[in-house]
């Protein structure tokens, strides 16, 4: 025979083969494979001999062959199986209360975790549909100035291109414009649309994955008149997405005339997903806008963020050190900059930079969730060991019996495994119904747009969900109960091990103490919620709108006293930005005359005249801006905490500057928020600048209705071409506390759903101990003991339990909201009272949940329980 | 006569592994038989009927050297038992008996 030896049989086929052939026969069988495949090889090649190797390992699969069954016989014989389920539904009908209270439990349960589930799945989907994913970075910039290192995710516009060139790490890259563009109309024919556009360079299409219907991705940015659309515009403008290249659209903007004309359709890309976070209609070669802007061109400007497609292996770290200092080798003026990438992907959970490092973001809410819905289900597992466990007592003659016949431990192991699956599949069949009732509601809480879909990840987690909550649920009853000695058992000798009676506190002790933790978070966030929209700013946020003027003619002066002048309207005025958004700021200041190393920064938020007054903000001395003065750039109003940090006594008429421009100090005016309450209050002084566009008008209380319609009619006299839209002050101001507002708002639902599901616990136990002690009760009434005392005999031990939790969660919770507070500036103290409401609620759910039950039983009539014997 | 009897199959690897004398093992009566029949049969169809025969004591085995073609594993050798000899000898019999039996006018000539 000659030697073959360098062809081997495929492993996967020979490990089976060893898997399920009786031992006895593996290793001759196995040679004989060896050598047939060898011949099989010389006859008909690799391919078919492999084939044929196959084949022979799968005709090898014979009964007299295989090892035999003898390790789980009696598991699969599917009478057994019949006999458990006949069992477990005899038993539901049984104890119906158990049952029922299981199934809520448990249902109520996997619905919490499933919609966390869908939740965090999407969160984490969010741009990971690139498939250059991994190898997708965005360039970030650390800057570092006076106030500290800023992040900023836009950079230089050639910065992309050098790269190429420089580093042999970057493959390609594109950008896209990075400061906002408004919608503009699209027009074709007859239909005119409302669409967003982004500029982008040729690559685009090649670095990220918006897949092109038509056109050629090298090719459908080759030109500035070209214009590439989403699949939604393509249908919303011809009905189709077939036969379009070439055609001419029409893009215009009352008021970004130099981007507007007409361009020809080079492509269609399919519409942007919803868990993309860049979302456009349509995308236009970046020249347009360099043609527009020329200085967007420089390299110590940042039009646009940069991305880059790096070799697939690249050494982040190495990469960063090598890239850091790039720029400041282009340009003096980012000689205090460095340069970083991020993977883009990361940017939507990770987008948060605290002076120049990474400091969380998204990701805390999708941790934090993740951890509640893990204590949910615990909580409802729980629930279920609990229950199952109590009930031993109730099964041990069946358990007895059935041991006496010859079945094994681990048949028993299975039947309460299974019992507790069947629990589980029926209650995911409950949650499945109850999440599409939710999934609306869901969605709406959380700007969602989540399904309740059957894509195949979600779907193999639930299943993962679902046997581990089976398996939870179901092993400590399972080998708890299997292991009674028969005996023992039919004696009725068995009393309750200590150590069971401990572990069934300890579980219903540490049921509450979430529960108790969930509701302090609950208080918290609530208070904190309302602390921030109640807190006094500093200013009147009431009965404010707030609107944007397109653009001031000449007519600024007009417009605003023809506002003013309205009924209803008590004052009106403009700011540059919004009294919000707490962005602008100046740095560099110091007294003239006096210049020193140390120099001032302040926030400057710039205004028109009446501002101080529509806002209703108190001067303290000096003016404010006014007409009769004839104010200009060159005065401003500080405020009382830039007046301590300069430690002037007497400010008015001072001077200072920042060596380019002087301002004259006129007032003084009390501090205020000038941003959310999540940073720190800092000096401040205002600007004056009257040619802001952003408007704001406080009406007087009774009349908004009335008034902000004529208010849109004067809007419209001065500006037809565009819609009047408008927001109040005191819900922009509730925006800037979306996130935190959608927490407290789900930690509500979640924090009731673990005290609802703890409580039913307890009542299934509270009810099975007062069975369980049903006689001892008729004896004790018939002695003589009250009502009152037998509630007193039965709740006893609950309450002590309770309290353990609450003593055991209190700190932990004190930790946690602790930490969460701190992302605010300015917050609530944490007081006792918080607490101590939470754990007297706690406390007073459990007693009533307690004295229902125990009263019901102390009330029973002693003949009722003690007659049959 | 004897109450044993053989499958086809069976007869034919019985009678194949008394041809290798000594040097009957899988894949080796597998070759035999596919030379002197044309019959190719499975490793898995001739296990089965090798261990059926063992079970009824027709053959005996034992294991023998490794070589490097079978994956170092070692090679079970079959023999026939005297039990088997007697048992084929009986099915010869029985069938020369019943050739002998034909009356010549069956096969038309």
């Amino acid at each position: 025979m000659k030697n073959t030896n360098h062809t081997s049989p495929p492993t996967w086929p020979l490990r089976f083969f060893r898997w399920f052939c009786h031992p006895a026969f593996v290793e001759d069988i196995e040679g004989d494979l060896h050598e047939r495949f060898a011949l099989l090889v010389e006859e008909m090649g690799l391919r078919k001999a492999r084939f044929r190797f196959v084949i022979e390992v799968l005709l090898l699969f014979r009964p007299g062959l295989i090892k035999s069954l003898s390790i789980f016989p009696e598991l699969i014989h599917p009478g057994m199986l019949k006999h458990n389920l006949l069992i477990t539904y005899r038993g539901f009908l049984k104890h119906k209360m158990t049952f029922f209270i299981n199934l809520v439990g448990l249902s109520t349960g996997l619905a919490g975790v499933l919609l966390i589930y869908l939740w965090v799945h999407d969160e984490r989907s969010v741009d990971r549909f690139h498939e250059k994913d991994s190898q997708l970075y965005q360039v970030m910039i650390n800057h570092e100035d006076e106030r500290g290192i800023q992040t900023w995710d836009s950079s230089p516009l050639p910065l992309t291109k050098a790269l190429i060139e420089e580093f042999p790490e970057v493959e390609s890259g594109t950008f896209i414009n990075n400061s906002f563009l408004p919608e503009g109309k699209i027009t074709q024919g007859e239909n005119a649309i409302e669409a967003s556009r982004i500029f982008a360079n040729e690559q685009f299409f090649d670095v990220f994955s918006y897949d092109l219907i038509q056109g050629d991705k090298d090719q459908v940015l080759a030109g500035k008149d070209n214009m590439v659309i989403s699949e939604e515009l393509a249908l919303k403008l011809f009905d189709s997405t077939h036969d379009i290249i070439g055609k001419t659209i029409e893009w215009s903007h009352p008021y970004y005339e130099k981007f507007n004309g007409e361009f020809q359709v080079s492509g269609v890309f399919e519409t942007p997903p919803a868990n993309a976070t860049e979302q456009f209609d349509a995308v236009v070669h970046y020249g347009l806008m360099v043609e527009n802007d020329p200085p967007s061109t420089r390299w110590t400007s940042t039009p646009v963020k940069n991305y880059l497609v790096l070799q697939e292996g690249t050494n982040i770290e190495r990469f960063n050190d090598k890239f850091a200092d790039f720029l400041s080798a282009k340009h003096e003026a980012w000689e205090t900059s460095t340069q970083f990438v991020q993977q883009y992907s990361k940017r939507y959970l990770y987008g948060t930079y605290e002076n120049g490092v990474q400091a969380g973001g998204r990701i805390e809410y999708v941790k934090l969730f993740s951890i509640i819905a893990l204590f949910i289900l615990l909580i409802a597992c729980i629930n279920f060991m609990n229950l199952s466990t109590a009930q031993a007592s109730r099964k041990m003659k069946e358990i007895g019996v059935k041991k006496t016949m010859g079945a094994t431990k681990s048949a028993l192991v299975l039947q309460f495994l299974s019992e507790s699956m069947l629990m589980v599949t029926l209650s995911f069949i409950v949650a499945a119904s109850l999440i599409s009732l939710i999934l609306p509601q869901f969605n709406l809480i959380t700007d969602k747009e989540l399904k309740w879909g059957l894509a195949l990840s979600p779907f193999l987690a639930i299943a993962g969900i679902l046997l581990l909550t089976g398996l939870v649920a179901g092993s400590y009853p399972a080998f708890y109960l299997s292991r009674f000695k028969p005996v023992a058992v039919l004696k009725g000798e068995r009393s309750i091990s200590s150590g069971e009676y401990w572990v069934r506190r300890g579980l219903v002790v540490f049921q509450f103490a979430i529960s108790v933790v969930f509701i302090v978070g609950m208080l918290v966030l609530d208070q904190q919620m309302q602390y921030t929209q109640t807190k006094n700013m500093g200013y009147n946020r009431d009965n404010v709108i707030s609107f944007q003027r397109p653009r001031h003619n000449d007519d600024l002066e007009v417009f605003l006293s023809e506002l003013r002048n309205l009924p209803g309207v008590t004052n009106a005025s403009n700011m540059e930005g919004n009294i919000l958004s707490g962005w602008s700021d100046d740095n560099g200041f110091y007294l003239k005359g006096q210049e020193s190393d140390n120099k001032w920064g302040f926030m400057s938020p710039q205004i028109g005249y009446d501002m101080i007054e529509t806002l209703g903000m108190q001067i303290m001395e000096g003016r404010s801006f006014s007409r009769t003065h004839k104010d200009d750039r060159s005065k401003i109003i500080i405020s009382r905490s830039a007046q301590k940090m300069m430690q002037l006594a007497d400010p008015i008429g001072q001077v200072i500057t920042n060596g380019l421009t002087d301002y004259e100090i006129i007032g003084v005016v009390e501090d205020f928020h000038y941003g959310s309450l999540h940073k720190e209050k800092k000096p401040l002084f205002f600007r004056f600048h009257i040619w802001s566009l952003n408007t704001m008008v406080k009406i007087a209380p009774g009349v908004e209705q009335a008034t902000i319609a004529k208010v849109e009619e004067l809007y419209k006299e001065f500006h037809p071409e565009t819609a009047f839209t408008f927001t109040f002050l005191d819900e922009d101001n509730q925006r800037l506390y979306e996130a935190e507002s959608r927490v407290a708002t789900l930690s509500k639902y979640f924090g009731s759903l673990a005290i609802i599901i703890s409580c039913l616990g307890l009542f299934g136990l509270v009810a099975f101990t007062a069975e369980r002690r049903s006689k001892e009760i008729g004896i004790r009434k018939i002695l003589g003991s009250s009502v009152w005392g037998v509630i007193k005999l039965l709740s006893t031990d609950f309450t002590r339990m309770v309290i353990l939790a609450i003593l055991l969660a209190l700190p932990i919770s004190y930790l946690i909201t602790k930490r969460w507070l701190d992302n605010f500036a300015y917050k609530i103290e944490l007081e006792w009272w918080l607490f101590g409401s939470a754990a007297l609620v706690t406390l007073l759910i459990a007693w009533s949940v307690v004295g229902l039950q125990t009263l019901k039983t102390a009330r029973l009539n002693p003949v009722e329980c003690l007659r049959d014997e | 006569m004897s109450k044993h009897r053989l499958g086809e199959l069976e007869e034919i690897v019985l009678l194949t592994v008394a041809i290798l004398h000594g040097e009957a093992y899988g894949i080796a009566i597998v070759n035999e038989m596919e030379e002197r029949l044309s019959r190719r049969i499975s490793i898995g169809a001739l296990q089965i009927v090798l261990r059926r025969l063992e079970k009824k004591g027709y053959l005996i085995s034992e294991f023998g050297e490794a070589t490097k073609v079978r994956g170092g594993k070692r090679k079970r050798y079959f023999t026939v038992t005297n039990f088997g000899k007697q048992t084929l000898k009986d099915t010869k019999d029985q069938r020369l008996s019943l050739w002998n039996a034909i009356p010549n006018i069956s096969f038309g000539n």
